[in-house]
């Protein structure tokens, strides 16, 4: 890749050799935010004039109060954005707000227990326990909606969601998909448990793993490399989307790495194993290779060390990462402090995870409603919610619509996020799966405190309005789950 | 018809809704000579933005994504280097091209851009490419949908396009992005207004007005950085509700089935989005530049049979898709363009696949085509540094001819420079 990396330019993370990525880290879109940010804050009248120093309390209780305060709210124009109020200065606000990004959200129920044990608590509770483990796939693994739908039941089910959460992370980043990995052998299934044994260990070991992952190794060919004619299809990847970002290694780099990794091969039934099977006899047996400068034996084991030498590949990392727990445009100096301590904490992701949930950054009040939820988690989320598991089958339905099914990301990047989970297509997808999940239901959870339990308390002045004239919990219901404030987070 | 004639210079949103009211009414009466009557809706619909309505040519970009081996598309079948570089593939692709003349022969199963081709309605572009090629997709799609090679634009030509010369805040349409839930890249533009349509069996809004006055509530005005996002999507989703339902009125009347054999096949989602790209096309609902993608281009492994099949999906949809405009009277205002972030390496792998390449070929499909080779073929025998083709034609300049001719636009204000020109345009259609 001889030519200047100028792409970042306009990228407010500042990070060198991020690359792009169709709908994902897009800077076009994160362009659209900032200027808006600094420059549309508008004063909105009345108690919600202060913006950030609204006082939570009453945004939490006094919603019904305040009718005529929240319609003095002036709706978007041109050239006009009004915040949301922040209510994270308060405990409740702020673990709701916390169990939304790292699980799918929390009932009352759950919500208490977390408020007894306090946030940092809830923040050791989340990163200590051991993934739940799944149960086994009913019927035929070969059977991709079989697969699919057995997911989709244990995310509505675990008691340990933070742990689906974060192997749904890993899958848009590791990521396979069944039309090309096939359902023939049980490669997509293991895959998805071993990333959820490996969700909270280090970057070494699951790069390692993920290199001889047998799904992996079909998705992106590494099992038919070899060293006299290398596929580079595993190695650029790993060094583009993995580990390192566009900009941050040269195609040199990309063909001594495809020349280090190849001899891998698919295990056969005979040898009993979950992981690739190395054969010298197809390995590289040529002269010493040069990758990321330096000069040597190569092989897989020094790839990843060189991987992870490298300053770049904590910054990406993490910059994804802050994308999908954080905020859409995290300053840079953020993400610096998170990389180095990333690095120096030998790339531990617990150690990381627990950094982003206590820091200031993640609770303060740019941080309130910056994420939309991806399809996934604004499914099941909103079937908690409803207390309705038994939906499970809708999530199937609707999540192509909305743009993303697990075991099916639109391509080697994995799937977007934030703004680019919404299109006029998607949001008539949201909508249709609100309608359609309720109207399935008989029998509705109380929805008389859904507002405060689900929302915050705060809300939009049409959202509030809506919900005064409603007459019957069913309204109040599909108000809810349609209104923006329930897509975010 | 001249502009001049049916006024469409001064057209604007209240003109196209009275246009579709009229035109909704009137659906009964025109299952005679429906041909003709979209065309005049069509027309109506491209309010321009400063009053410089240009024409009421409609384009279609088929995205090959993953990066097509135009080397298995368009393939060379006199030059003896292929079977040095590719043995395997060469000896499965040569021997049993389509021969286009004594140098180039399409894909075996492409029997149907075959067909376009002996009409004269096929311009193959060789050597197309960029300088200081990127071999990451996403780099490299992004080039193509920017264009922009030196990587620093954000927005999408078409995007651009659409903000320059059209007024889609009240036609969403203008721009649609069919079988997908995102907007192409191609597309993208701060401040254009476009429609994505996944399916046409999927669109709508389930419990009906309710839903839709509601959810349209609900979306507009909301809070927070993501508010015009939010805003522009359920707007968008409205106005095309609201389009589609105008224009589909028309068409309940035509006994579409009955009219062709259309075989739109049924095995790929390219069939399905542009099966969608007609009845938009052709129904009127006024839709002007059009993105449809085809998947799976990435073939670093066992090739042959599966790039085969590719090749396949697209020559049966664009046939189906090309009878389809051609029995509803559109034919000779829609321009059909494949792209793909790059081609493959001439070199094969051990895998029975290539890597990724450089310069590729595009087609460029339909009447308004002079059919024909434009460009330069790189030589096999003259690789880069990378084993990879050197380019001959950067791709900006199939995109000035397209604006400047097909669309009548101004290439200049959106790519910021000019190209030589390659003429595969019959005539500046403006």
């Amino acid at each position: 890749m001889g030519g200047p990396m100028c792409f970042n330019t306009g990228d407010p993370v500042g990070v060198a050799g991020e690359p792009f990525r169709r709908r994902r880290l897009d800077p076009a879109r994160l362009e659209r935010f900032l200027p808006r940010r600094v420059t549309r804050r508008h004063v909105i009248g009345g108690a919600l004039a202060v913006g950030a120093g609204v006082s939570a309390l009453r945004l939490l209780s006094l919603e019904r109060k305040i009718p005529s305060v929240r319609s003095a709210v002036v709706p978007k124009t041109e050239g006009k954005t009004v915040e949301w109020p922040s209510p994270l200065a308060q405990q409740t606000a702020r673990i709701a707000h916390l169990l939304r990004r790292a699980t799918f959200g929390a009932g009352p129920d759950e919500l208490e227990a977390a408020l007894k044990l306090g946030y940092g608590r809830v923040v050791d509770q989340l990163v200590e326990t051991p993934p739940g483990e799944p149960p086994a796939v009913p019927g035929n693994s070969a059977d991709i909606g079989a697969l699919q739908q057995w997911w989709v039941d244990h995310m509505l089910a675990t008691p340990t969601p933070f742990a689906e959460r974060m192997t749904l992370f890993w899958h848009g980043h590791f990521t396979s998909d069944y039309r090309k990995v096939g359902t023939g052998q049980p490669y997509l299934y293991w895959q998805n448990l071993t990333w959820r044994k490996m969700a909270l260990s280090n970057l070494a070991s699951l790069l390692m793993q993920v290199t001889i992952d047998p799904g992996m190794m079909r998705y992106l060919d590494l099992a038919t490399s070899t060293g006299k004619s290398p596929n580079e299809n595993y190695s650029r990847e790993l060094l583009e989307l993995f580990t390192m970002g566009a900009g941050s290694f040269g195609e040199g780099d990309v063909r001594a790495a495809a020349s280090a990794l190849a001899g891998w091969r698919l295990p056969v039934a005979a040898d009993n194993s979950r992981v690739g099977i190395f054969e010298q006899r197809r390995a590289y047996s040529g002269g010493p290779l040069t990758f990321l400068g330096k000069t040597g034996r190569l092989d897989l084991k020094s790839v990843i060390d060189g991987i992870l030498a490298s300053d770049a590949t904590a910054t990406f990392l993490v910059t994804k990462v802050v994308h999908h727990f954080v905020s859409p445009a995290p300053q840079a100096s953020y993400i610096r402090r998170l990389a180095d301590e990333f690095r120096t904490g030998k790339y531990d992701f617990k150690t990381l995870m627990r950094s982003v949930f206590l820091s200031p950054e993640f609770i303060n009040s740019q941080s309130y409603r910056s994420l939309i939820k991806s399809p996934i988690e604004y499914m099941i989320s909103a079937l908690k919610a409803l207390k309705a598991p038994q939906l499970s089958g809708l999530v199937l339905e609707a999540g192509e619509q909305m743009g993303q099914m697990v075991f099916d990301p639109p391509d080697v990047a994995g799937w977007p996020n934030n703004d680019a989970w919404i299109s006029s297509s998607t949001v008539m997808a949201r909508i249709n799966f609100a309608v359609s999940a309720l109207s399935q239901l008989r029998n509705l959870p109380p929805a008389g405190d859904l507002a405060r339990l689900q929302l915050d308390g705060v809300l939009s002045p049409v959202t509030t309005r809506l919900l005064d004239q409603a007459g019957d919990d069913r309204t109040r219901w599909t108000i809810v789950l349609m209104a923006p404030e329930f897509n975010l987070k | 018809m001249s502009k001049d004639q049916v006024g469409i210079n001064e057209l604007k949103r209240r003109d196209f809704l009275r246009a579709g009211l009229v035109f909704g009414a009137a659906s009964s009466a025109l299952a005679a000579g429906y041909a003709a009557v979209p065309d005049a809706f069509a027309r109506a619909v491209y309010a321009a933005k400063q009053g410089g309505v240009k024409n009421d040519n409609v384009l279609v970009m088929i995205q090959l994504a993953g990066g097509n081996d135009h080397l298995r598309t368009v393939i060379p079948l006199q030059d003896p280097k292929l079977h040095d570089l590719r043995p395997v593939l060469a000896a499965q692709s040569v021997p049993m091209a389509l021969p286009l003349n004594s140098s180039f022969g399409l894909n075996q199963n492409m029997p149907g851009i075959k067909s376009l081709w002996d009409q004269g309605k096929l311009a193959v572009v060789e050597g197309v490419g960029y300088p200081n090629p990127s071999f990451s997709h996403f780099e490299s799609i992004r080039v193509w949908e920017t264009g922009d090679p030196t990587r620093r634009q954000v927005e999408g030509w078409l995007g651009k396009t659409i903000t320059k010369n059209y007024d889609s805040q009240g036609h969403p349409l203008t721009g649609c992005a069919c079988g997908t839930t995102n907007v192409p890249g191609a597309l993208r533009d701060l401040h254009a207004t476009v429609s994505v349509i996944n399916s046409s069996r999927t669109f709508g809004l389930q419990g009906g007005t309710r839903t839709e006055t509601t959810a349209g509530a609900l979306w507009k005005g909301t809070p927070g950085i993501y508010g015009a996002l939010f805003d522009t999507a359920i707007s968008t989703v409205q106005e095309t509700i609201a389009s589609v339902r105008t224009a589909m009125r028309s068409q309940s009347s035509v006994r579409y089935s009955d009219n062709a054999k259309l075989v739109y096949p049924s095995k790929t989602e390219l069939g399905a989005a542009l099966q969608l790209a007609a009845s938009l096309i052709t129904s009127g609902s006024g839709v002007k530049l059009l993105h449809v993608t085809l998947g799976g281009f990435d073939t670093h492994q066992t090739e042959l049979n599966r790039h085969n099949d590719l090749m396949g999906y697209l020559d049966q949809s664009v046939a189906a898709f090309y009878h389809d405009l051609d029995i509803h009277g559109f034919a000779d205002k829609v321009l059909i363009a494949t792209w793909s972030e790059f081609s493959r390496r001439p070199q094969e792998n051990a895998s029975g696949g290539t890597d990724h390449g450089a310069a590729s070929a595009v087609l460029l499909m339909g009447n308004p085509v002079k059919g024909g080779f434009y460009g330069q073929t790189p030589s096999l025998s003259d690789l880069d540094g990378t084993g990879n083709l050197k380019y001959t034609v950067d791709f900006r300049a199939i995109y000035q001819e397209i604006l400047n001719n097909h669309l009548g636009a101004d290439a200049r204000e959106i790519l910021g420079q000019s190209f030589d020109r390659v003429p595969f345009l019959k005539r500046p259609s403006v």
